[in-house]
């Protein structure tokens, strides 16, 4: 489908509801050529809404596909059919699906944000320098970039000492940390978070999820994955569970939470 | 009259000689080729125009370009001063002069003044030369990137294309390894903002003389088989950066030890420690006769 | 022909077209008879090689795109095309600086395209020695672009060569050392200095760091990664090596037996591959 044609068929955009994110039978199937050519399906039929404010906790056991949906909207998984209908920030509606690697590049970083528990790639960074850089990618002066980037730190309990040590050096929470500040610089319009608190001190935690909140509360829309029951109820608002690829059920949070167990959101 | 009526005058004024042995050495054929190379030369000033080197009485590498280029435009009104080394009683001067004079029945001179062409290895005379003189330079090595590339393929892309980046890396390195451009005999220069030449052997002294001269310069490479020129009222602007200056040969408080002048290009005179003599013995003969 | 987007993107600075690189004699046949799907890019007809066919890709600046694939994928065949160092059969190339990109670079003499590579396109070679004089110093080294852009200042020239060596971390009391005398690493870094003298807009990586020793590597690369970022260079980067990859480009494009056979970002290429031998390649790495 061309951007045009998307654009056409999309629902039509309501400002007033605040509709970020409009997921449609999205189905991404692995095909392994190297071993027989079959086919692994990731994810089938997954559709829901997200709208601005709104933090949807994705549940599930481990492979249920909650990384992979994750993934797909990000487009490191390239969704095999479906529609991801993503509003941007000047009202226009696209379908993240059949988007250029150019448009996705435009995207990334700027509108839609993606924190995970790793750190990808940049082991001789400073802590300062990559938090920085995210803020520069979102479009920010690097003076401007740097202030925010000390602020986001520091938020994060990571002490000015650290600023300016190698990440690899750093323990895996103060990673995580440093990751979660990247990821928070120049809030975008979607956020999604991949067990961004796992490798954290209790007291560590609750600045992140303080954050995240705060986020939220400043319409971020936010879509994630968490190990942590305790999260979950804190910070969303509603809860999808997924098994083996696909939507089993679906509601508020009050609803759906209290027939969750920890076998429900194990790793 | 311009060097341009008169070079026609004189090209003119030879017709086709008949029996007996040629007038100046080589045959009509030859002196006509030789012609059109230097025409072509001047016209193109400072590019490398080769030439069908002759067979000629004189070793290569002993002048027989300047040579050629001096028995192609000379003529029965000529009068020829042949130097080597600024002196014209060295031994190669000498033998050149006398092939010159024997094939042409011309006047000799060792005046600067009086002469109409004058051949010289390693100098431009002091005297100043005028619009109806001739230099005709005797070059050993013409390709002024001769130490820098070996491929003629590559030389002559760099001449077509005036890349001369890696001449620029050599003047580079020389600065930095010896704080100055070192480069003394054979400076290269900028000829006409077009062409890079080898001046060689000419020392620094004598190269401001080349910048927008009265006189046409001719350069002849036997060896190499090669004539270039440089016109009058030509720019010529010896390589360097802009701020490192390009300064020519002084030793301080040096004077010739024969005549006295401090102002004209010294060279070691009879081996003694801080004994100097003008390289021109002529000129110097001249200065000392006047008083 | 796609209409406009409602996202905009930056303009490219690079366009490659159906770049394609034939050696010997083909024929008709010669391109359905090679290539991936044949398994190999010699004509088993004519003999002919397609070292490389039909690449298409652009790169904007501050992008910099990959060009991934085992040797003899045709990978470096598209980079010395683009370079001008080998004579491309067919395709269109422009590039911003040249004509404002209304001109098919291939189609420019030879002497054009020795002049674009003073001060438009860069190329950093996997041995630094093809993109340094190994007799010259190191400064000496950058003075030859800067005089070929018609630098006359030799100030100008030493403070540009210490800026730039300074940059890439070069030592600056080996500034006068001729360039035979460095370590490999230390090499890579003069051609990286060297290729920046006069601020191109283009820079093509040909494995830059293959063949250095595993830390040196890392240093090089870290030092490239920067660049890229801070000067808004449009970079393509030649390797075999998924990790350096992965830590310079965001975009990349896997070659095989001299074709494309994917075009993907390059996280997705690397969590996501479809193509056959894109999966056997990412699996290989990941092994």
């Amino acid at each position: 489908m061309t951007v045009e044609q998307a654009v056409a068929s999309a629902a039509p955009v309501r400002e007033e509801d605040g509709l970020i994110l409009d997921v449609r039978e999205l189905t991404k199937e692995f095909v392994l050529h190297n071993i027989d050519g079959r086919s692994v399906s990731g994810l089938s039929g997954v559709s829901f809404r997200l709208s601005a404010g709104e933090h949807i906790a994705l549940a599930g056991t481990s492979g249920a596909g909650k990384s992979s949906l994750l993934r797909a909207i990000y487009r490191t998984y390239k969704p095999t059919t479906g529609n991801i209908f993503f509003t941007l920030e000047d009202g226009n509606t696209i379908d993240l699906v059949g988007l250029s690697d150019q448009e996705v590049t435009m995207l990334r970083g700027r509108q839609i944000g993606y924190v995970s528990q790793f750190l990808r790639a940049q082991p001789r960074r400073s802590a300062l320098d990559l938090v920085t850089r995210a803020g520069v990618y979102r479009g920010m002066g690097r003076d401007e970039a740097r202030d925010m980037a000390a602020t986001s730190l520091r938020r994060l309990n990571i002490g000015e000492h650290l600023w300016d040590v190698h990440v690899s050096v750093l323990s895996g929470g103060e990673k995580q940390r440093v990751n979660l500040a990247a990821g928070l610089m120049s809030p975008p319009r979607l956020l999604l978070l991949d067990e961004p608190v796992s490798a954290l001190d209790p007291e560590n935690r609750e600045s992140a999820i303080d954050l995240i909140a705060e986020l939220s509360q400043s319409g971020v829309a936010v879509l994630a994955v968490f190990h942590d029951l305790d999260a979950i109820s804190r910070l969303a608002t509603r809860i999808i569970v997924l098994e083996k690829g696909t939507v089993t059920r679906s509601g508020p949070t009050d609803h759906i939470l209290p027939s969750l167990t920890v076998g429900d959101v194990q790793p | 009259m311009t060097v341009t009526d008169n070079t026609t005058n004189r090209l003119d004024s030879l017709g086709a000689s008949g029996d007996g042995p040629s007038f100046a050495i080589l045959d009509e054929e030859s002196k006509r080729e030789i012609r059109r190379a230097l025409l072509q030369a001047v016209a193109v000033p400072g590019y490398q125009v080769p030439f069908g080197s002759r067979e000629m009485p004189v070793a290569r590498g002993w002048g027989s370009g300047g040579l050629q280029v001096t028995l192609a435009i000379v003529g029965p009104d000529d009068t020829v001063k042949i130097i080597d080394q600024g002196d014209d009683e060295g031994v190669n001067a000498v033998n050149l002069r006398r092939l010159v004079v024997s094939s042409t029945g011309i006047p000799e001179t060792t005046e600067a003044r009086e002469a109409s062409i004058i051949q010289s290895r390693h100098r431009i005379p002091e005297d100043e030369l005028t619009a109806t003189q001739t230099l005709v330079l005797q070059v050993p090595v013409p390709e002024p990137l001769r130490g820098i590339e070996r491929d003629v393929r590559e030389l002559a892309r760099m001449h077509a294309e005036a890349d001369y980046s890696r001449m620029w890396v050599s003047l580079y390195e020389d600065k930095v390894r010896n704080g100055v451009i070192t480069q003394s005999t054979g400076y290269p220069c900028l000829v006409n903002g077009r062409y890079v030449v080898a001046t060689t052997p000419i020392p620094r002294w004598d190269i401001p003389r080349l910048h927008m001269s009265q006189f046409l310069t001719l350069f002849g490479a036997g060896r190499e088989k090669r004539v270039y020129a440089i016109p009058p009222h030509t720019i010529v602007e010896p390589l360097t950066f802009d701020d490192v200056p390009f300064e020519v040969e002084r030793i301080e408080g040096a004077a010739c030890r024969l005549c006295g002048s401090t102002d004209s290009f010294l060279v070691d005179s009879s081996g003694d420690v801080d004994s100097w003599a003008c390289s021109d013995t002529a000129w110097c003969r001249a200065r000392r006769s006047q008083g | 022909m796609r209409g406009p987007s409602p996202i905009p993107t930056p303009d490219p600075v690079l366009t490659v077209n159906g770049l394609g690189k034939i050696y010997g004699r083909d024929d008709a046949g010669t391109i359905d008879r090679t290539g991936s799907d044949a398994g190999s890019a010699r004509d088993p007809i004519t003999g002919a090689i397609v070292a490389a066919w039909d690449v298409n890709f652009e790169v904007a600046a501050g992008e910099a795109i990959g060009i991934v694939g085992e040797s003899g994928s045709g990978k470096s065949t598209v980079l010395r095309c683009i370079a001008g160092d080998l004579e491309a059969t067919s395709g269109d190339v422009r590039l911003s600086t040249h004509m404002e990109g209304r001109s098919n670079v291939l189609l420019a003499d030879p002497a054009t395209r020795r002049r674009m590579r003073i001060d438009q396109l860069s190329v950093v070679y996997q041995d630094p020695s093809e993109g340094l004089a190994l007799s010259v110093t190191a400064g000496g080294n950058i003075a030859d672009p800067l005089t070929a852009a018609g630098v006359r200042s030799f100030a100008k020239i030493r403070e540009r060569a210490s800026e730039l060596l300074s940059r890439t971390e070069v030592p600056l009391n080996r500034m006068d050392d001729i360039v035979r005398n460095f370590s490999g690493g230390m090499r890579q870094r003069v051609q990286i200095a060297r290729a920046l003298a006069n601020k191109p807009r283009i820079l093509l990586l040909d494995e830059p760091t293959t063949g250095l020793d595993a830390s040196v590597a890392a240093g090089v690369l870290d030092l490239i990664r920067g660049l890229l970022e801070e000067l808004d260079l449009a970079a393509v980067v030649v390797s075999h090596d998924f990790s350096v990859i992965e830590m310079l480009t965001n975009r990349c494009i896997v070659m095989h037996h001299g074709r494309v056979v994917e075009s993907a970002l390059t996280d997705q290429l690397l969590e996501d591959p479809h193509h056959p031998y894109s999966q056997r390649l990412v699996s290989a790495a990941r092994a």
